[in-house]
């Protein structure tokens, strides 16, 4: 009974001590928000709305939305949000109990919509407006005795508005580069000559700028053309290309890399727009053709390069040579 | 027949490295090259290395009607049914007591998720230095070892003395930068209040969902250190590219 009583006592303190400390301490975040995305082309005096749906997966939370204005930060679909808010758009939550900057609270698996009101006042400059939309949770900053630092979580969605009267956008755009990332590349009477190894991947770029007020979408494909009429197809993805900024453009089906094994391929220390896998020989051109849109202009731009099977050439006079080395070694002396 | 075995013998070499040759895979259930489709060389031959053009336009946004504005909502190139998602797997990072020239570290997980595909970043910024909360006392950020081991906000260097103090983080798993090259290397958090900009410490320019990496905070104090309670708030912003 003694030993019963004894098992009792320490399964409660277990309980107790080691369980709930760790329910107190292990405060877990996690938030989804949706659609992560919105497109608007909206003419100046006018007004929509956008539902989101924000759900906590974790522990309860209070929250908080916030918009704020982004640009892009580099050519890989980075964003950079700033600090204060800037720009002719109003922002305002159609919720009749919640309002912008206002904390509101989700138990556990518990959603709520966030009735994004999106005001274009009339007179607003025709253009672009990059905005996102912020749901960051409380951190709870006094349960801790010891040292200790607090993570607050913050999901974004994006917002991208294009203001115009006329409902006409500004297509403007430029391929920058398009070019194979070469093994070795040489220089033969002032054209560079790429040159890779027949089993190499061939990394590919393919970045497009756009030089007009208003945001584009790429639609085309990158052709491979090798010597021998063999002939592939590879669809660029429809990534938004923001006004006055450059973007890496990716095409599909592309290659995947095991960059464990390949950290000096290039293709592993920069995100590159396709990889193209296979066994390659003689000479390759590769070309694309980009439009944005029904009726928008045509840009194309065309790289090349050869192949050769560099390693089986290697391997090959290595073996020979060895060959050639025992056979002279061991073959009886007349 | 010693020229046979020499013959064997040199074509086994051959293979050997006919084999190593090969080992790349050469397709993936993710891709595959679509040969057989019968093509003339033709193309821009006037190309050199490579060659472009471009065209300036303008086009009408067709479907701009009489309600004044057109609304398009998720990624037109992938399903984004599935919300995107964040998680924090621990949003109290104790420390402890802090003891000097003893680092403590502790560690919390991230987690993006984003339906079938998707390029996103996460970024860190601390809102103030690790600090008393009377805000006298502070840990200073850390330099990790110093010297030529100097790291900043956007490079991770080794730390790993017991006499460099300070307060930093390191990574590991997925999409993370590349200059955290194992477990001893750490950055310190860009500050708000000194007007840093957030550090991007999760990003995908690629496709992929349920990405995973684990931050693992560092804090090590100088004999000299005040004692004290000493906190602060990192906030962590998980944001879907455009």
């Amino acid at each position: 009974m003694k030993i019963f009583r004894f098992l009792f006592v320490i399964f409660i303190f277990y309980f107790l001590f080691f369980i709930s400390s760790k329910d107190i301490n292990a405060q877990s975040v996690s938030l989804s928000l949706s659609p992560p995305l919105v497109e608007t082309v909206i003419k100046p005096g006018k007004s929509i709305l956008i539902a989101y749906t924000i759900v906590n997966y974790a522990d309860p939370v209070i929250l908080s939305a916030k918009v704020l204005p982004f640009e892009p930060k580099n050519n890989l679909g980075q964003i950079k949000i700033k600090e204060e808010f800037e720009g002719p758009i109003r922002f305002s939550l159609d919720n009749s109990h919640l309002k912008l900057n206002q904390s509101f609270f989700l138990k556990t698996n518990e959603k709520e919509q966030l009735l994004l009101r999106l005001r274009v006042p009339e007179g607003a400059k025709e253009g672009d407006y990059y905005y996102t939309l912020i749901v960051e949770s409380q951190p709870v900053t006094t349960q801790l005795e010891k040292s200790a630092s607090f993570a607050k979580a913050s999901i974004g969605a994006n917002i991208l508005i294009t203001v115009t009267e006329s409902g006409k956008i500004e297509i403007k755009p430029k391929i920058v580069l398009f070019e194979v990332l070469p093994r070795f590349r040489f220089s033969f009477f002032g054209e560079k000559i790429n040159f890779f190894d027949s089993t190499d991947p061939i990394p590919l770029i393919l970045i497009i700028e756009n030089q007009g007020r208003n945001l584009i979408k790429p639609e085309g494909e990158i052709i491979l053309k090798g010597n021998f009429g063999e002939k592939a197809k590879f669809n660029l993805i429809p990534q938004n290309i923001l006004s006055q900024s450059q973007r890496l453009i990716q095409a599909t089906p592309s290659a995947e890399i095991d960059c464990s094994n390949l950290s000096k391929f290039r293709a592993c220390q920069s995100p590159v727009s396709l990889i193209i896998s296979g066994f390659f020989l003689g000479f390759y051109r590769l070309s694309t053709a980009v439009i944005f849109g029904e009726n928008s202009p045509q840009i194309s731009a065309s790289t090349s390069f050869f192949a050769f099977p560099i390693k089986i050439f290697i391997g090959l006079i290595l073996a020979l040579t060895i060959g050639f080395f025992l056979i002279k070694r061991f073959s009886p002396k007349d | 027949m010693k020229k046979a075995t020499l013959l064997i013998i040199s074509l086994s070499f051959l293979f050997f490295f006919l084999k190593s040759v090969f080992a790349l895979n050469m397709e993936s259930p993710l891709f595959k090259i679509q040969y057989g489709e019968i093509g003339i060389a033709g193309g821009n031959k006037s190309s050199a290395n490579y060659s472009l053009s471009d065209t300036v336009g303008q086009t009408a946004a067709g479907q701009f009607n009489s309600t004044g504005y057109i609304v398009k909502a998720g990624f037109q190139y992938l399903h984004s049914i599935i919300p995107f998602r964040f998680s924090i797997s621990n949003t109290n990072i104790n420390f402890g007591t802090l003891i000097p020239n003893s680092p403590q570290t502790a560690t919390t997980t991230l987690t993006v998720s984003f339906g079938a595909a998707g390029q996103y970043q996460v970024t860190a910024i601390e809102e103030g230095r690790l600090r008393t909360l009377d805000e006298v006392n502070s840990v200073p950020d850390t330099q990790c070892d110093g010297g030529t081991n100097t790291c900043n906000e956007s490079l991770a260097k080794p730390w790993t003395s017991n006499t460099a103090y300070g307060f930093g983080y390191n990574m590991s798993g997925n999409d993370i930068p590349s200059d955290f090259i194992d477990s001893t290397y750490f950055r310190p958090f860009p500050n708000r209040q000194e007007n840093e900009s957030p550090a991007v410490i999760m990003s995908s320019a690629n496709v992929g969902r349920n990405r995973q990496a684990v931050v693992t905070f560092k804090v090590n104090i100088s004999p000299i250190q005040p004692a004290g309670k000493y906190q602060t708030i990192i906030n962590f912003v998980a944001t879907p590219s455009f």
